[in-house]
């Protein structure tokens, strides 16, 4: 198929520097977790996006010095000759598929708190981090202002040594550079505080510094935070931002353009929840307004579309994306190509970044398996081998993301025939109603790139409306049967905090309910009092709380953790979730452990003190404990009716995957079908092959005689 | 009681188009090829009239071997026999049904059903040329079957949601439209059984001259007419809003 000449200004090259980038999709930096340590997932994950189309593409954060290094989390780093050659085949494999390498050069200063280092981080003012805020800076003076724009210039020349193309005087997210322009960050009196002028003067110097040193070869871009939303303290636009643009829009070659601070980022990589795609379009059309140089900028940027009109309207010259080219490194291609409905778009979930937050895991993708997997499994998310064992036939029980994924891809390797059972009328399982949580509608192309895809595959035969029980599976007719039928929510408040059921809790009651049965299954919650126990730590609980809240019910949300939902912090949601929550007079209550549920209410005691317990008066129960796995089917089979039964019946693999193993992320679902179709061809496909590790092996011999 | 179900393998345009040399045809090689969607609900009704009362499903088709491929979904969601009548060339719906009749004939059926109209050729003419000439009464565009003694009470689909009651005389010839029925799925069981039947071949009689000739095939040329509108819904419907008073004016 051919491209639609609508998006023809995507792919027109665009000069930056002293180098041209041949089209418009510019992959921004963000972090994977792999750094300069694990050079071969790094490099073979950045240039799957190259192979995809992508014109540029970037590290993470990348420290400039020991003094800015952010362990737990995982940044890259350029600090001596050996992170040159790491980064070195990053560089190397971008520039064989035509992409230019960006260095986002980075300090820090008390945001990074040098656990590996034990380094001293320096400021423009000695205030601990707003984000760690256990880390205290040294303030700097002149020389060590020097000092440290001697670094990026060190830093400088290592990137271009590397064969980086772009190099960064990175600010944004409250970086050094943004710290000095920031009267928030910057209290100091002397030129490097004050005035904008003042405030601007270290990254000034510095981009001139780096220019200098190194921009003949390179190009400097500069990623900048337009506006942190904290009012005078923060970085604003009209008073900082675009007066700071003019001042040195001569020496850029590229301006990045964000918003936000660092503590509430958010903002800045939205989430879906709160947020459409684009975001960040008048800001970066303010910047674009003002500067004469290309202007590039984020917007969780999915559709082409928008794409054209964000260049055609002026607000940017180059769409960058993050989320976006991890959940498909392939988007430049499949537009190029006129292939809009196999572009696997992101959902803004942001649990690729949620790894990043807990510090130290390689990053996930809820839509794309085989991010992070490009070198430890060698997936591609656009190859598929032929599988050696394709001559047969392959009943997948379970329509939801686990089911489909591995339906999809076995199809795409060829088996010969795929029959994907559902109970339900139509593909998605959990995804099915999920998405109609408040905000979460963005969640449900999960289910529909997989429609799509399995509709196009010949050999996947999705078949709607038909409960298999054990009889039916030994039956069909499949020589290999995979078990995916999920998981549903505890009916008798099973939670990991007590280890326990909760007496009382009985969800046939009609006033105690679990989310599915709400979502999915249409059960009335009665009355107007919702307590709603919540022992999950993901959205589950204060995402109900916001729909029956909406729907006008006085709702309380109770949990044994000291934080509701903490793993939307990971996720970026939780600031805004809090605030949606208050606007909705939800109740939140804290350190709680249920000891009775009644027909009116139920009791709780605090979780560190028994002997303090609270009435609470209820109209409707909410369960949201724990889930469970629907595996019935599969013990049945295994345990009942036996695999030697199954074997005289032709059926030579019996898997399961998914929730209906153990309750997990559908990022995890995903990727538990994704790897088994992978496999299915291996010695013992229920045994996940082994991934590559990169760390260092000792030669015991070498060692002891050397 | 006995139900022959003449069906159709149509074929599908896919990504991209290309014609034959003569202009006259979409090149083989671009399109997909699947069972026609009406014959999988006229199947499926077949199989529930002779569950009810017992009997035999008889599939047929017109074509080359690679439409045995759709005769097996047939023989995979139940019916009993297969039988084709070959042939390679493109046949109109009437020389179609010069060359299922005597095979038809053949089986002195109850009940013949074809599907309302193929997704390709879209004539919606073939059953009725083949009750032509089986001399059997046709009702076409059946949404439901009641059978009686020597004759059916059959339900018609009409426009605006009307329904049409007729009760005709068997044996007869049926069009069944889509949304009969909930057609079943065959398991892998089902269809592995299927590939192993014979399908049984016959050799066409004479199909007469062609009533109609195609003088050629081609994509309609784009025209100016439309303006794209594109952006966000905000800035789509900003321009809407200015053509609309450019418009009154």
């Amino acid at each position: 198929m051919a491209r639609d000449p609508k998006y023809d200004i995507l792919f027109e090259p665009i000069q930056l520097g002293p180098k041209t980038m041949k089209n418009r999709f510019y992959q921004i930096p963000h972090c994977n977790g792999f750094g300069s340590e694990k050079p071969m997932s790094q490099a073979y994950f950045r240039a799957m996006k190259a192979e995809g189309g992508y014109g540029a593409c970037c590290t993470e954060y990348c420290s400039i010095h020991p003094e800015s290094d952010d362990t737990h989390r995982v940044s890259a780093r350029l600090w001596d000759d050996d992170d040159i050659k790491n980064l070195g085949l990053m560089c190397e494999m971008l520039h064989e598929h035509g992409a230019l390498a960006a260095a986002e050069l980075w300090y820090g200063g008390p945001h990074a708190p040098c656990m590996e280092s034990r380094a001293v981080p320096r400021a423009p003012s000695q205030i601990p981090s707003d984000f760690e805020h256990l880390t205290y800076p040294k303030e700097m003076d002149k020389d060590d202002i020097r000092e440290v724009q001697g670094f990026y210039v060190e830093a400088a020349k290592r990137a271009r040594e590397a064969g980086f193309d772009i190099v960064y005087v990175y600010g944004s997210h409250s970086y050094l550079p943004q710290q000095f322009l920031t009267p928030y960050y910057n209290k100091r009196t002397d030129e490097y505080g004050g005035s904008l002028e003042n405030r601007a003067r270290f990254w000034r110097e510095t981009i001139e510094q780096v220019k200098d040193a190194v921009g003949d070869d390179c190009a400097i871009a500069v990623r900048m935070s337009t506006d942190m939303f904290m009012g005078e303290a923060g970085t604003q636009l009209e008073r900082d931002c675009l007066p700071f643009v003019e001042l040195v829009d001569d020496i850029v070659d590229v301006w990045d353009i964000n918003v936000s601070g660092i503590s509430e980022w958010g903002e800045d990589a939205t989430p879906s929840r709160w947020y459409p795609s684009g975001r960040l379009l008048p800001w970066q059309k303010a910047v674009k307004d003002v500067s004469k140089k290309p202007v590039l900028g984020v917007g969780r940027f999915t559709n082409p579309d928008l794409m054209v009109e964000a260049i055609n309207g002026g607000s940017l010259d180059i769409i960058a994306t993050c989320r976006p080219s991890i959940s498909d490194p392939f988007l430049p291609l499949k537009i190029d190509e006129g292939r809009l409905d196999d572009i696997r778009e992101c959902i803004g979930c942001n649990i690729c970044i949620s790894r990043w937050e807990i510090g130290g895991p390689p990053l996930i993708c809820t839509q794309n398996a085989t991010a992070g997997e490009e070198y430890r499994r060698g997936w591609h998310p656009e190859k598929f081998d032929p599988a050696t064992n394709a001559d047969n036939d392959v009943l997948v029980v379970g329509a939801g993301p686990a089911g489909m994924e591995c339906a999809m891809v076995l199809g795409k390797r060829g088996m010969r025939r795929v029959h994907l059972v559902e109970a339900a009328d139509d593909m998605g399982g959990i995804m099915r109603w999920i998405p109609q949580l408040p905000g979460l509608g963005e969640w449900a192309r999960v289910v529909n790139y997989r429609k799509i895809q399995i509709d196009k595959l010949k050999n996947v035969e999705f078949i709607p409306n038909t409960e298999l029980d054990p009889e039916g599976v030994k039956s069909y007719g499949a020589e290999i049967v995979i078990i995916a039928t999920g998981g549903y929510w505890s009916t008798d408040g099973l939670n990991g905090a007590t280890h326990d059921t909760i007496p009382g809790a009985d969800a046939s009651k009609p006033n105690i309910l679990t989310p599915e049965q709400i979502m999915r299954d249409g059960k009335e919650v009665p009355g107007n009092r919702v307590v709603i126990i919540d022992n999950d730590g993901y959205f589950m609980g204060v995402s109900l709380a916001e729909k029956l809240a909406m729907e006008g019910k006085q709702v309380t949300i109770m949990t044994h953790l000291g934080h509701h939902a903490p793993y939307m912090h990971f996720t970026l949601e939780a600031p805004n979730m809090h605030r949606r929550l208050h606007q909705l007079k939800v109740e939140m209550v804290t350190y709680q452990i249920p000891t009775q549920i009644g027909n009116g209410g139920l009791t709780s005691v605090h979780a560190y003190d028994e002997e303090h317990a609270t009435e609470w008066e209820a109209d409707a129960v909410v369960l949201v404990t724990q889930r469970r796995s629907n595996e019935a089917l599969y013990r049945e089979l295994k345990d009942k009716v036996g695999i030697d039964a199954l074997q005289s019946e032709g059926i030579t693999g019996f898997y399961r995957i998914g929730d209906c193993e153990a309750p997990r992320l559908v990022a995890d679902c995903v990727f538990s079908g994704h790897r088994l179709a992978r496999e299915i061809d291996s010695d013992d496909p229920e045994t996940p092959l082994p991934f590559k590790r990169e760390r260092a092996v000792i030669e015991r011999e070498a060692v002891l005689t050397a | 009681m006995k139900v022959v179900v003449c069906v159709k393998q149509v074929a599908a345009l896919g990504d991209e188009v290309e014609f034959t040399d003569d202009e006259r045809d979409v090149d083989p090689d671009f399109l997909d090829y699947a069972l026609n969607e009406w014959d999988t609900y006229a199947t499926e009704e077949a199989l529930r009239l002779t569950e009810a009362s017992g009997g035999e499903v008889v599939v047929v088709s017109v074509g080359p071997e690679d439409v045995e491929d759709c005769m097996r979904r047939c023989l995979a969601m139940g019916a009993d026999r297969g039988i084709r009548v070959e042939s390679d060339e493109k046949l109109d719906p009437i020389q179609v049904a010069r060359a299922l009749v005597e095979v038809v004939q053949g089986e002195s059926p109850d009940l013949v059903f074809t599907g309302v109209q193929s997704a390709d050729a879209v004539q919606a003419a073939t059953g009725t040329a083949l009750a032509e000439l089986l001399d059997l009464p046709r009702v076409a565009v059946v949404t439901k079957i009641e059978l009686g003694d020597g004759k059916a009470t059959v339900s018609r689909e009409l426009e605006g949601g009307l329904v049409d009651i007729v009760e005709v005389d068997t044996p007869a010839l049926l069009t069944i439209q889509t949304g009969i029925n909930e057609p079943r799925y065959a398991t892998l069981r089902a269809i592995k059984q299927a590939e192993e039947k014979e399908i049984d071949v016959r050799q066409p009689g004479d199909l007469g001259e062609p009533a109609y000739r195609v003088r050629k095939m081609f994509v309609p040329p784009k025209g100016e007419g439309a303006e794209m509108l594109n952006g966000s819904a905000a800035d789509v419907a900003q321009r809407i809003k200015e053509i609309v008073e450019d418009k009154k004016t």
